[in-house]
Parts: C-alpha cells; sequence; structure tokens
C-alpha cells in the first residue's frame, strides 16, 4: 500500500519536477500510463469473481464517446461521471446476459459484445461515424494541466477502489466467486449480486479513464477508441503485475506502458508485440505476475 | 422443520425423482439410503437449490423455499456439505471458513463472523490448520474442513452428502462421532450414506430411495427387515 | 440463389480453419487463440511465393502445408507443452499473448497494408445454367473437400487416425501422459497448423494476406465449432456452411453489407453463447 501511495504522490509531482526539452512529450506519455494503468485495475477488479473480460476496450470507448458527446452541454466533471455510468449500465446488460457463461465462452462473449459495440459506433451518425469525433479540451482548455491531473485523480480513484475492496469483506466474497461459484452460492455468498456489482464498478472506472482519454487526444474514432489493443493492455497488465492486488496492475501498468511508449518510437505500427511477448513469457516463467516475487500465503492484501 | 411433497424431477427420459414424501422433525438425524442411481444425490440437490423440481413441495421452517436458489436457503438454515469437498483452494482453511460464517446469515459484521470461525475451527479439530492453504490438505482434512464451512452458516438443518466416501474406518467412527456432536449443538441432520453400520449408528430414522420414490420409511431395524428394501438392494428375487 | 452458390464456395474455408481448431481444442485440449494466426502465416507464404518466385498460390499449399506443421509442431513443444497442466486460464492467455505476438511480428515485418494474390484467372468464372462460379473460389471448395475428406480418411481408417480419436475421446490428467500421448498431441497439434495455413493460403487468393486477417477468423472457427459441439469434428463442416451462408446472405440482403457482416456475425455469437447458456438451466 505504501507503494501504492509512493507512485502517486509521484504523479502529483511530476509537472513540477524539472524535466527540460522532454516534458511536453513525458507529460502526455505519463497520462497516458496513468489511463491505461486505471484501466487495468478496473479489469483486474472483474477478475477477481471470475469474469475475465475482453470487453474492457469497449467500456473505455463507451466512456470515451460519452464523455465527449456530453461535455459541451453539462461540462467536465459531470460529462466524465456520466460516461462512468452509460459505461456502467452497458455493462450490467452484459453481465446479465453473462451469468451463466465462464472461461473461453465468456472471454468470448465479452469480445463478440465488444466488436458489436464498435460496429455501432462506427455506423452511427452521431458519434461521428467512421470519420470520427472532435473533443473539447477539459475544463474547455481553461488549465493547461486540466487533463494531467484528471488523470491522475482517476488513476488515483481506482487504485483507492481497488485496495478498499481488498480489505473490505466483499473480497471474501469476491474470492468464493472466483474460486467455486456454485459452493460459495451453496455457503451464501450472493453470487449474482457480487459479479454484477464487479462488473458495474469496473466499467465505471474504465469508462472514466476513457473520458479523460477523449478530453486529452481531442480527437476519437472508433479504431481507437475500441480498438482490441485497450482490451489486451487491459488484461496483460495485470496478469503481468500480480493478479488480484492492487501494486500488480499499478506497477504493471506504468512499467508495461513505458516500454509500449518507446516501442512505438523506435518501431512504429507493431509495438503491441511487446504485450504478445511478454504475456507469453509472463505465462511461462512468472504465472503469478511480478508481485508474486515478494508473495506470502493466502489471498492476502496488497 | 422440512416437509417434502411431491417433489419429482425429470432429466430427459430418467426419473430422478418421483413423488418424494418426507418429513424431518426438528433435533433428528435423518438418513437416505437406496441402492446407486435412486435419486438420492438429486433429491439433496433439489433440497439445497441447485436444481429446481418439475413438480411439488417444499417447505422449510413453515416457509415454502420449493424455487429459492441456495443462497436463500442457507440463509434460511439449510445447510449443505458435498461429497466432493470443492474447498476453495487458494484461500486459507480460516478464510474458507469465513466466507461460510460471513455470508451464511445476512449481516454479519466481521466480527461476529470471526468469533463463529473460532469456534468452530476448534471444535472440528482444524485449529492445528488454520492458515494452511486449503489446497493442501488431507482428505481427512478436507472432510472436516466441508463440515466446518457449511457449520460456519449456522445452519438448523445440515444436509451431508456420503461424509464417509473414502474414509479409512477409524476416519469414520472420528466422522460418525462429529456428526453426534453436531446434532448434540442443536443442528438437524439429515444424510445420504451407504454405509450401513454408518446408518445403523447415527441415524434415528431412515427413509429408503429407489428409482426416484420412496420406498419405506422408519427406524433402521424395520427397514432393514422390509421385503421391498430387500429386494431394491439386492434384486428381486427369480 | 447466387448468393447462396457463393456462401457455400466461401464454407470450405471456413471448415479447414474450423477443422484444424477442432483438433487442436478437442485432442490436444488447448484453447488455441492463435489458429487463426496459423492461417495468417499461410496467407503470407503463399503471397512471398507468388511475388518472389511466381509460384501460383494452389501449388505452394503442399509447401505451406508443411512449414505450417512444422511451426505447430515447434510451438507445441516449445509453448503448449509446457503448460498443459496448467490452469485453462493460463493456456488461454498463452496462445491469447501468441496470438498477439504474431500478429503484431507480421504488422512489423510487412507493415498493415492488405496483400492480394492476383493469379492470371483472378476473375475468372465459368457459367452453368445461369449461375456463374468463380473458378478461384470453386478451386479452393474443391480443394477444401478434398482435403477434409482426406482428413476423415486419415481419422477413420488409419492406425494413427485412431490414435488421435482415442485421444480425443479420453484425455487423461497430463500428468499421465505416457510417449504416444505426447506423439499424438504433437501430431494433432500440427495437423491444426497445417490446415489452417493451407486454409491461408487460399485466403491469400479469395481476400487478401494481411497481418491482422487471421484473427477474424479465429473467432469464426471458435464459433463454428462451439455450434457443432466441442468433440464433434464432424459436426464442423454443416457448421461452417451454415455461417458461410449467413455471412453471404447478409452481406448481399442487409443495406451497407459489408459493415455490418461482422456485427452480426458477432452479435449470433454472442446470443448463441448467452441463450445456450441459459437454456441448460
Amino acid at each position: 500500500m505504501m507503494l501504492v501511495g509512493l507512485l502517486l504522490l509521484l504523479a502529483l509531482m511530476l509537472p513540477g519536477l524539472p524535466l527540460g526539452e522532454w516534458r511536453a512529450f513525458l507529460l502526455d506519455s505519463a497520462q497516458f500510463a496513468f489511463l491505461i494503468s486505471a484501466l487495468a485495475l478496473a479489469w483486474d477488479l472483474l477478475a477477481r469473481t471470475g469474469q475475465l473480460s475482453l470487453a474492457h476496450g469497449a467500456f473505455f470507448g463507451l466512456g470515451a464517446y460519452a464523455a465527449a458527446l456530453a461535455a459541451p452541454a453539462v461540462g467536465t466533471l459531470p460529462a466524465l461521471l456520466l460516461g462512468g455510468v452509460v459505461t456502467a449500465l452497458f455493462s450490467l446488460l452484459l453481465g446479465l446476459a453473462t451469468l451463466r457463461l465462464h472461461g473461453m465462452y465468456f472471454a468470448i462473449a465479452t469480445l463478440a459484445f465488444s466488436e458489436v459495440m464498435r460496429t455501432l459506433v462506427l455506423k452511427s451518425a452521431f458519434t461521428g461515424g467512421a470519420i470520427g469525433l472532435p473533443v473539447q479540451p477539459a475544463f474547455g482548455g481553461a488549465f493547461p494541466l486540466g487533463s494531467y491531473y484528471l488523470a491522475v485523480a482517476v488513476l488515483a480513484l481506482a487504485s483507492g477502489i481497488s485496495l478498499f475492496l481488498g480489505r473490505s469483506r466483499l473480497h471474501y466474497a469476491m474470492t468464493a466467486t472466483r474460486q467455486g461459484e456454485a459452493v460459495a452460492r451453496v455457503l451464501g455468498v450472493p453470487v449474482v449480486r457480487v459479479k454484477l456489482l464487479a462488473f458495474a464498478i469496473s466499467a465505471f472506472l474504465a469508462g472514466l479513464a476513457g473520458g479523460v482519454y477523449a478530453m486529452k487526444t481531442l480527437f476519437l474514432s472508433p479504431y481507437d477508441a475500441f480498438g482490441l489493443g485497450r482490451a489486451v493492455e487491459a488484461l496483460v497488465i495485470p496478469i503481468f503485475g500480480g493478479l488480484y492486488t492492487t501494486t500488480g496492475p499499478l506497477l504493471g501498468g506504468l512499467i508495461i506502458v513505458s516500454l509500449e511508449t518507446w516501442l512505438r518510437l523506435r518501431i512504429g505500427e507493431g509495438y503491441l508485440v511487446v504485450y504478445g511477448v511478454i504475456l507469453v513469457l509472463t505465462i511461462l516463467f512468472l504465472p503469478r505476475g511480478l508481485v508474486s516475487l515478494f508473495r506470502r500465503k493466502g489471498v492476502g492484501h496488497a | 422443520m422440512l416437509r417434502v411433497e411431491g417433489l419429482s424431477k425429470r432429466f430427459g427420459g430418467v426419473v430422478a425423482a418421483s413423488g418424494v414424501d418426507l418429513q424431518v422433525q426438528p433435533g433428528e438425524i435423518l438418513a437416505v439410503i437406496g441402492p446407486n442411481g435412486a435419486g438420492k444425490s438429486t433429491l439433496l440437490n433439489l433440497l439445497s437449490g441447485l436444481l429446481r423440481p418439475d413438480q411439488g413441495r417444499i417447505e422449510f421452517l413453515g416457509e415454502e423455499i420449493t424455487q429459492a436458489p441456495p443462497e436463500v436457503r442457507t440463509w434460511k438454515g439449510l445447510g449443505r456439505a458435498f461429497q466432493i469437498v470443492q474447498p476453495f483452494p487458494e484461500m486459507t482453511v480460516w478464510e474458507n471458513l469465513l466466507v461460510g460464517a460471513l455470508y451464511g446469515k445476512p449481516n454479519t459484521s466481521l466480527k461476529v463472523a470471526e468469533g463463529v470461525v473460532k469456534e468452530i475451527i476448534e471444535r472440528t479439530g482444524l485449529a492445528p490448520k488454520a492458515q494452511t492453504l486449503a489446497g493442501e490438505l488431507t482428505l481427512l482434512e478436507d472432510k472436516r474442513l466441508e463440515l466446518a464451512r457449511a457449520l460456519c452458516t449456522r445452519p438448523r438443518l445440515l444436509l451431508l452428502d456420503e461424509v464417509m466416501a473414502g474414509l479409512r474406518p477409524s476416519e469414520a467412527l472420528e466422522a460418525v462421532e462429529l456428526v453426534r456432536r453436531i446434532r448434540e449443538s442443536g443442528v438437524t441432520v439429515l444424510f445420504i450414506e451407504h454405509l450401513m453400520p454408518v446408518v445403523r449408528a447415527l441415524a434415528d430414522r431412515v427413509v429408503v430411495m429407489d428409482y426416484g420414490q420412496v420406498i419405506a420409511q422408519g427406524r433402521y431395524d424395520e427397514v432393514a427387515a422390509n421385503p421391498r428394501v430387500r429386494e431394491a438392494y439386492l434384486g428381486r428375487a427369480s | 440463389m447466387q448468393t447462396l452458390i457463393n456462401g457455400i464456395l466461401a464454407a470450405g474455408i471456413y471448415a479447414l480453419v474450423a477443422s484444424g481448431l477442432a483438433l487442436a481444442v478437442g485432442v490436444v485440449g488447448i484453447v488455441n487463440f492463435a489458429h487463426g494466426e496459423f492461417t495468417m502465416i499461410g496467407a503470407f507464404i503463399a503471397y512471398l511465393l507468388f511475388v518472389g518466385a511466381g509460384l501460383d498460390p494452389f501449388l505452394s499449399l503442399g509447401l505451406a502445408a508443411l512449414v505450417l506443421f512444422l511451426v505447430g509442431a515447434i510451438s507445441y513443444l516449445g509453448l503448449i507443452r509446457p503448460i498443459l497442466a496448467a490452469p485453462e486460464l493460463n493456456q488461454m492467455l498463452l496462445t491469447f499473448g501468441l496470438s498477439v505476438a504474431l500478429q503484431n511480428i507480421a504488422l512489423l515485418l510487412f507493415g498493415a497494408d492488405t496483400r492480394v494474390v492476383s493469379t492470371s484467372y483472378q476473375g475468372a468464372t465459368l457459367s452453368l445454367g445461369g449461375l456463374s462460379f468463380g473458378v478461384p473460389p470453386l478451386l479452393t471448395f474443391g480443394l477444401s473437400v478434398g482435403i477434409l475428406a482426406a482428413l476423415y480418411g486419415f481419422l477413420d481408417r488409419t492406425r494413427l487416425g485412431l490414435a488421435v480419436r482415442a485421444v480425443a475421446q479420453n484425455r487423461l490428467a497430463p500428468g499421465l501422459l505416457g510417449i504416444e500421448t505426447q506423439q499424438v498431441y504433437l501430431l494433432a497439434f500440427g495437423l491444426s497448423a497445417a490446415l489452417a495455413g493451407v486454409a491461408g493460403v487460399m485466403l491469400s487468393v479469395m481476400l487478401y494476406a494481411s497481418p491482422t486477417v487471421g484473427f477474424a477468423y479465429t473467432l469464426k472457427a471458435f464459433a463454428i465449432i462451439v455450434m457443432a459441439g466441442l468433440g464433434n469434428l464432424r459436426g464442423v463442416v454443416p457448421a461452417a456452411i451454415i455461417l458461410a451462408l449467413a455471412e453471404a446472405l447478409v452481406s448481399t440482403y442487409v443495406p451497407g453489407g459489408g459493415g455490418w457482416v461482422e456485427a452480426v456475425f458477432f452479435l449470433v455469437i454472442f446470443v448463441a453463447l448467452t441463450w445456450r447458456s441459459w437454456r441448460a438451466a
């Protein structure tokens, strides 16, 4: 937990540090890293109930579009919240439909959902379709570091919720649901509620991150916002960092996204390869993630 | 305490339960026996809510629970221990029990739950293994865990599914003692069993099933002497 | 009617890819998310041989099959075998990672552009009774039928094929794997890749070769084997035909067809999966 606090503190302080000519680039990349790490934290929350989603790209995108569309009417913060809420509502639909699906079938169903969403956005006029949607900057551009601090805030919120849930009673319910759903029910765990709650919280956070992303990049396209790349990042990071923890996705996110950004500079289009390779290597050699290097027994907390 | 009327369930062409009537009195230990495929496990699944019946009625403590989901039945006091033990493998024994204690009844605080776990872990002899991962237990310890976990949900009626399976005779004796102590603590027990010595030692009453129907009820001696029961187990004399 | 013909002809590729996946899932027990990438590799092999050596793609089938068999075998030995005993989740993640890695390596090597293999007979058609059959689709279909027939022949009539089916019926715990079973796994996975690769060659002609072309086929193959029922190798062909027909119908009769085909397909998968899960209550 200390590590989490430390990282967040660093994030807050970053703009104040003397960064020289790299400043704009570093702050920009840092924002991206924060948002993707937040997405990863959100994914991890849902994974705690045994639901391994490939829909988080769609949640990110939904939040992005919803916030972008709402901002001119209601202002930055309400739009972001709205984006999160809309995403959470959609996720509940998905969650309800997939209650009885597990493993591979669940993953494929969420992927199918994601693709359908993408096509809908692509084909709808009001979202700008294939041409894309220009987005107002955060707070109408009044604060130059507006979206930066929003990104930090979202990351802090995601980390906070992740930590909180990890230490709450709900943690036992989520873990029991994950490790033995039928048995959990017989022990009285309200499995349906737990799974849906996880969906809603996870999607809300993902949507928030998406919204801030929209206000940072100032332009949305369905290929970018709903790209499978987001879904891949969302799942590889927690696995690499350490599932069902807070430090795992956070640390893993910062490391991997930095790697990704560096690679993107070097090799252009194929930079996602790093995710693929890292995933394969992690499963082969460090299946419990980075955090396992420091772990103790039981489900514990971190 | 528990009243079952006309319970029926079929799977495709197979009739797993047909017009099952039975009652469980508070404080008793009731055994359900019968040859393989008689429908005993189906009955237990219907009672605990993992299956819904096609017809019939289940009433527990005066309330109808026929269509209630498993969680709700547990909250009302109907607990179950599985035959094939499924501990939460990546949680410690303590944590496994805690799940049962926290969620077995609505609105249980962490403090209260931990108190329950403490008491039951002592009673079932699992205290030394409290911090062991459940995935690393021996078979006997697994079974104790299963029982303890179900007890943590504070059931009024506990459904036991062939708990003796796979135990050595000495271990089985221990298990019998444990079930007796459970009854003494105020929990009514309904158990499925194949080993007749266990049934005779534990059961106040016995219900015999065959082909999904109840074919006899009563005390062990009465039931053992019943020709229909003998037929069911040994086959019709040609 | 023409639509139906087009649909059926397209089913050949689907059937090949799906049969390959059925082998991986049914015999080795691996949910191979990278299966479509084997197809992609096949497509690129055909493209490269065509552009580099002027080799007609239908002639490079054999070579592609061989190369992909090797790729599959190496993947099995290096990546799959170590995780046979790992939880299903880990297996899925590994193959998913492999898929991402392969797609992006291709992206790095070839860029995102689609590479079309344009043979001289690309646009040629045969006319029969008022219906026109494109020559490439016809060849593709014919070859698919032939290859699948050979596959079934192998599985039904040879000793080795019998061993493969036996393993599929009765998969033992990984710790109990004898040498023979491991060889069967190796064979099955290699075959799985080879089938996908052959489909890829045909795909380069029918469509194009591109780094991301395989991904959609992975999903479609999964949809097909789920429809056919896991472990049901024979059901794959009818399921492939149904899928191909559905796609043809949608792209012809739904306005703005192209973009919607994918979405409709995914919607169908989604509905099928969720509906089935609730019915089994």
